[in-house]
């Protein structure tokens, strides 16, 4: 009679799987983990006499002490949000060897120009000012007598500006990835990739590899087995889509744990379990969050508006405080169980497009004191992160507490813009999984009231108008 | 709608070789490298929206063109067949990838390699471009309503002066440069307009080369290349 809960089983553990049963912890889980451990021991005294029957025994050992440690040394600290200071070691030496290698490389090739800022476009731009570009112009015919100082030459400087434009302009810059000042080792970021000397390739494998292999997919894998009632028998999953069902299965947990909890602590808790939840994807994405200005979160019945780079942001941004998100229909199942948790804002496909049903229903939500803060992207779509695009004006029409929050990625790392004609959702991720680290940095911020400025178009003119007749009526004076 | 980030990097890959034959010989036409060519056809392709030519609508609607005093006359060189060195007049309604590079080419600097005849060849070409930019209808002389012209875009528009203001200074510019080139000129003659030499004598000063380029940088030249060194 088997009276065990249902047990998964995987292709590398033959002797049974840890259980993927129900939170409760099993008399049965107790004495198992304690023979466990009498064999690890049992193990570690026959070392000696090993012979290679027995290697597949000590690599199972090995491997559930492996496992022993990532759960107590990155589930639990990212659960609850403390760091034990490994991944900060990781980081520094890591930035050690980036500036090592730097110069390294730039030492190789002293000879060569090397352009020192980088510039993120096709064309030089020059940094004078028009007035001095004009003067300089002008230097070479004295002033005229009377009238307006003005002259066929001053068209240059109007052309080439105009040239430039039609060359490159502010937006399409915001489109590519950032170009890295000193590049970061990473073969994706080196536009012009010819060759890697074998030292570095294994420089970077013997840095990497057990971020990729130990720390991720473990970590993921740990965070699957986490996961109750649901109905996914997946027991061959390879590690990496496992990381991605690890995000479904963290909020059926979550969901399922409310379903047994008091109608009073159900916001309270269901809070707690979505951070732990985010804290452990990113946690799987590797990320250090650093947080600035703590004083200014947003608070209920508010509206929060960040820039937006990659999908990964509400990850980062949820690290630290629960949010509502708004939402187009989603898979059934994921969906209703999402409602009963969490109250998101929902909308169907068809309503997305009824700008005023959007509204009312932002506003309802918001109006309610005990609802989260929505969280908006106003960009509308993922921009590089070097700076911001306009303002989609919806979210500032509803008439809420607007709280601003900055994202910045660290790009020493990695790239973490998601360029959605170039990639695919996987391949980004897959990208995500493997740099090096995710750093970044978010900023609540305040908002100040200050005056709008006159617009910039009519300046340049009023400008450039001033110089001519300026100087006409200094000229009239003599 | 969600706007995209713009396409074109990815329909580069499988036409290389196709695209080095016509490169070279746009190369050799404009005097751009090939690195550069490839740059510019890849803004070429997210101005038209990945089409083969470009009309006028899509160069106006470039926003940071908007602040620009002299915008019309900017587009619209571009369409001007003059500007093609083909010896033809008129103007296109679209152009496409060639004339594109043809009249950026007027704005490339020369190099180290460029011999002084060359530069003085430079200088010409440009100083035409402009030339033509303000004959609008290319009879070889700016005249007296095309200069007010250039002058009342350039000043009126921001509303700060009048449109009589603007012609009084356009007025007076234009009468010192017929003093300066025609110096013997009595108070009955009319002076005709500014002719091409004449328009080359008042910008004799300037130094063109320097004042009228931009610096396409090569952005795939690796600022750091790494394992291989010969030092």
């Amino acid at each position: 009679m088997n009276t065990e809960p249902r047990v998964m089983r995987f292709p590398y553990c033959p002797h049974g799987a840890l259980h993927g049963g129900s939170l409760r912890l099993h008399r049965r889980t107790v004495v198992r983990t304690g023979l466990l451990y009498t064999q690890a021991k049992g193990l570690l005294d026959t070392l000696g006499k090993v012979e290679m029957e027995d290697f597949g025994a000590f690599v199972l050992w090995a491997l559930k002490i492996w496992l022993y440690l990532v759960i107590s040394l990155i589930m639990i600290p990212a659960m609850f949000g403390f760091s034990l200071g490994i991944s900060e070691t990781y980081m520094t030496i890591l930035v050690k060897t980036l500036e090592w290698a730097t110069l390294k490389i730039q030492k190789g090739h002293a000879d060569e120009q090397l352009e020192a800022s980088a510039s993120n476009g096709l064309i030089q731009r020059e940094d004078g000012s028009m007035e001095k570009e004009l003067e300089e112009l002008r230097r070479s015919r004295p002033k005229p007598p009377v009238g307006g100082d003005f002259t066929l030459s001053d068209c240059f400087y109007f052309t080439r500006r105009g040239i430039e434009s039609i060359v490159e302009d502010e937006v399409t810059q915001r489109f590519t990835s950032e170009e890295l000042v000193s590049w970061n080792l990473l073969t994706r970021s080196h536009k012009d990739f010819e060759y890697i000397s074998l030292k570095l390739t294994l420089d970077n494998l013997g840095l990497h590899w057990p971020h990729l292999v130990g720390h991720r997919n473990i970590c993921s894998w740990i965070t699957s087995k986490l996961e109750v009632t649901t109905n996914y028998n997946n027991p061959n999953d390879s590690h990496i889509p496992s990381n991605f069902f690890s995000y479904g299965d963290c909020y059926l947990l979550m969901c399922a744990s409310l379903r047994m909890c008091v109608f009073r602590m159900k916001f309270w808790l269901s809070e707690l379990v979505h951070v732990m939840c985010y804290r452990i994807c990113a946690r799987g994405l590797s990320a250090t969050i650093h947080y600035h200005n703590r004083e200014n979160k947003p608070k209920k019945g508010g509206i929060c508006v960040a820039n937006h780079t990659s999908p990964i942001d509400v990850v980062i941004l949820c690290n630290d405080g629960c949010y509502a998100m708004v939402h187009g229909g989603l898979m059934g199942v994921l969906q209703r169980a999402m409602v009963r948790s969490c109250p998101h804002v929902w909308f169907e496909r068809a309503e997305m497009k009824d700008r005023h049903l959007v509204t009312k229903r932002l506003q309802d939500h918001v109006n309610d004191k005990t609802k989260l803060p929505i969280l908006i992207f106003p960009e509308g779509t993922c921009v590089n992160n070097t700076s911001v695009m306009m303002f989609k004006k919806g979210s500032f029409e509803i008439g809420a507490t607007i709280y601003p929050v900055a994202i910045k990625y660290d790009p020493k790392f990695g790239d973490a813009f998601w360029n959605s004609s170039k990639y695919s959702m996987v391949s980004y991720l897959l990208r995500m999984m493997t740099s090096w680290a995710l750093v970044c940095n978010v900023w609540d911020g305040g908002l100040k009231r200050a005056k709008v400025k006159e617009s910039f178009k009519e300046e340049q003119q009023k400008q450039y108008s001033s110089m001519v007749v300026g100087e006409d009526s200094s000229s009239n004076s003599d | 709608m969600r706007p995209d980030a713009p396409r074109g990097t990815a329909a580069m890959g499988a036409s290389q070789t196709r695209n080095e034959h016509k490169y070279h010989d746009l190369a050799d036409k404009s005097g751009f490298s090939l690195e550069q060519i490839e740059n510019l056809y890849k803004r070429f392709q997210q101005l038209s929206d990945n089409e083969e030519t470009i009309s006028r609508e899509q160069l106006d609607s470039i926003p940071s063109l908007a602040n620009n005093p002299i915008k019309k006359q900017i587009v619209e060189a571009f369409f001007d067949k003059r500007n093609q060195h083909h010896n033809e007049v008129g103007s296109c309604g679209e152009i496409g990838f060639e004339q594109f590079l043809m009249v950026m080419s007027h704005f490339r600097p020369p190099s180290l390699k460029t011999t002084e005849e060359e530069k003085e060849t430079m200088r010409k070409v440009k100083l035409r471009f402009l030339f033509n930019m303000h004959d609008t209808d290319n009879d070889g002389i700016i005249t007296l309503v095309e200069y007010r012209k250039v002058v009342e875009e350039l000043l009126s528009k921001s509303g700060n002066i009048e449109q009589e203001a603007a012609k009084a200074i356009a007025d007076a510019a234009m009468l010192e440069v017929a003093s300066t080139n025609v110096p013997h000129m009595a108070p009955d003659d009319f002076y005709e307009g500014i002719t091409f030499e004449h328009f080359e004598q008042i910008l004799k000063g300037l130094e063109m080369e320097s004042r009228m380029h931009i610096r396409f940088l090569d952005v795939d030249t690796p600022t750091l290349r790494c394992g291989k060194s010969t030092s």
